[in-house]
């Protein structure tokens, strides 16, 4: 196993009533595999990715269970330790393309930080693997690219700049919140697509986090179904569509579009 | 290829942008003044139409001739090379003093803003302690334990400023903390310092120049303010405060005198101002 979570609870104290928002999640992903979650908004999707990446708030809430990865209890490990693996091992997508890049900063220089901060490579080797990361994202002119500017580039072009920054540095798990969320459908198609090619070409685990079926049906192994921050239903995706157990994943099943086919 | 990408000029923060766009008539404004004052005291450190602290007794308290634009004081020194001489005193004394307010400041706001929690808590009730005074009383009391001087000046009043920057630069980083690309380099792992003075620092830079040209302007007027009390800068030094508190007792003799000095005070403030009000402006549109 590549990453294990064991009874994972969340639990905001910022309110004048303590507010749960995980109960008890188990997870597991395997090395190479392609994990989805899905849930309407609220149902605790992103907490649970910021949970796996470390990146929970440090103030105003409680967090109990475990989650191991590479014999470490990410949830609980100091932060030096954490920090050596966020971003080389763990990386991350955001859902806002527009709001993910840092906007005085040039593409190349954010796609790069991962390694400025984790290796020793020097500066030509870091534009090398650089340029690779922004062409394996099917970005035309990837050195042009390097040189521009976030508010050069449109949101699709954004996100490709997101996960090339989040796979610099080949990490064995990619996690991906929402990312086809802001997107046109056209552009969420070749997303999705890419993350399939990333996924066969490096094999770098992924968890697709979407409120949208159809898009995890599409490159899921495995999909883990979520409502209000309990985990309804967990299964090999198939098996989800055809046979749901679950009456919360049969509507939300029912809730796909019929035009559209599936294509598992 | 070209149509896809798209100008998009909300989203952009970075100075250079700023510079490349058209300027309102303040920021121009504000542009030729600042010039004007600092070529006037950059010419003063070179070369001044008279020895500033030399005394001509047949010239006590002369008015305004060819010989001397602005007339001389009641010791006979030619005022025009006086108010050269003072404003770069003045200049220098606010430069130092926001420097110093800016510099504890950015730390004191950065680790309060980004960490948050008990650092941010125990940092701002002293902030606020701080501000509780008025920065000038606190300046006060600060010479009073440093002794005056130019340099003790400056560094009372720079303690004095420190609160208000640290409480600007604390609100930005608070705005900044929640945003995805923060959230994405403490998930690569980037040391919270480098966070904080890399990544955070330069989007905050154009609301920083503004608060700074602010404070810029705020240690000018205390600087005069505590000399024309006496206990800023010492004669014979001349500054813009210690000469209008000289020129106080020839209000109604020599008017000529407190107005030269006030209205070289005036216009210093002023193109500031106009620059300060200008970028922000400029910032907004
Ligand atoms: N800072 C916060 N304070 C309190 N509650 C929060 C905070 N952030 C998120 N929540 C709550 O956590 C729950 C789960 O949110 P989230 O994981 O973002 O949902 P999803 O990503 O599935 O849309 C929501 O009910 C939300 O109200
Ligand atoms: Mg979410």
């Amino acid at each position: 196993m590549l990453l294990e979570m064991k009874h994972l609870n969340i639990e905001f104290h910022n309110r004048t009533i303590p507010e749960t928002v995980v109960h008890d999640l188990n997870l597991a992903i395997k090395e190479g595999e392609m994990i989805g979650i899905v849930g309407e908004s609220g149902s605790g999707k992103t907490m649970t990715a910021l949970a796996i990446a470390g990146l929970l708030p440090r103030h105003g809430m409680q967090k109990s269970g475990e989650i191991q990865f590479q014999n470490t209890d990410l949830l609980h490990c100091d932060r030096k330790k954490l920090r050596s693996i966020q971003g080389k091992d763990i990386t991350m997508v955001f859902q806002e393309p527009m709001t993910s890049l840092n906007p005085v900063k040039k593409i190349g220089w954010q796609v790069e930080e991962c390694l400025r901060v984790h290796t020793d490579l020097t500066k030509s080797e870091r534009y090398q693997k650089a340029v690779t990361a922004l062409a394996d994202v099917e970005l035309k002119e990837p050195e042009k690219i390097y040189h521009m500017y976030p508010h050069q580039l449109s949101g699709g072009m954004r996100q490709r700049v997101m996960i090339a920054a989040a796979i610099v540095s080949n990490p064995q798990l990619l996690i991906a919140d929402e990312i086809t969320t802001a997107l046109d459908v056209t552009i969420q198609a070749q997303i999705v697509k890419l993350l399939k090619k990333i996924n066969k070409l490096q094999n770098t685990a992924i968890l697709f986090i979407s409120h949208d079926l159809s898009l995890v049906g599409r490159i899921c192994d495995r999909v883990i179904v979520m409502k209000d921050g309990y985990m309804v239903e967990e299964g090999p995706t198939d098996q989800i569509y055809l046979h749901a157990k679950e009456e919360y994943t049969k509507k939300l099943i029912a809730a796909i579009p019929k035009c559209e086919k599936i294509q598992l | 290829m070209k149509q896809f990408f798209k100008q998009n000029h909300k989203t952009d923060n970075s100075i250079r942008q700023m510079l490349r766009k058209r300027k309102s008539p303040m920021l121009i404004t504000g542009i030729v003044m600042t010039s004007i004052v600092l070529l006037f005291v950059l010419i003063g450190l070179i070369v001044t139409p008279y020895d500033s602290e030399a005394m001509d007794a047949t010239s006590k308290l002369a008015g305004v001739s060819w010989k001397h634009l602005m007339g001389c004081d009641n010791f006979g020194r030619d005022i025009l090379s006086r108010v050269m001489k003072g404003s770069a005193t003045t200049l220098f004394i606010a430069m130092g003093t926001v420097l110093i307010g800016i510099a504890f400041g950015i730390v004191i706001g950065a680790i309060a803003g980004y960490f948050g929690g008990l650092a941010d808590e125990v940092l701002m009730r002293m902030n606020d302690a701080a501000l509780a005074f008025p920065s000038i009383l606190l300046a006060l009391v600060l010479i009073s334990l440093f002794g005056t001087g130019r340099y003790n000046i400056i560094l009372a009043l720079g303690i004095a400023f420190v609160p208000s920057f640290a409480r600007i630069v604390r609100s930005e980083f608070i705005k900044q903390r929640e945003m995805d690309y923060i959230r994405q380099a403490e998930l690569i792992g980037v040391h919270p310092f480098r966070i904080m003075f890399v990544h955070m620092l330069p989007n905050s830079a154009r609301v920083l120049v503004s608060s700074l040209l602010i404070g810029f302007n705020n240690a000018v007027l205390a600087e005069a303010g505590l000399s024309f009390l006496g206990i800023g800068v010492q004669p014979p030094d001349a500054s813009l405060g210690r000469m209008l508190s000289e020129a106080q007792a020839y209000l109604f003799s020599r008017p000529g005198y407190a107005l030269c000095v006030g209205g070289t005070l005036i216009f210093i403030v002023l193109g500031f101002s106009f620059l300060g009000e200008g970028i922000s402006e400029d910032a907004k549109g």
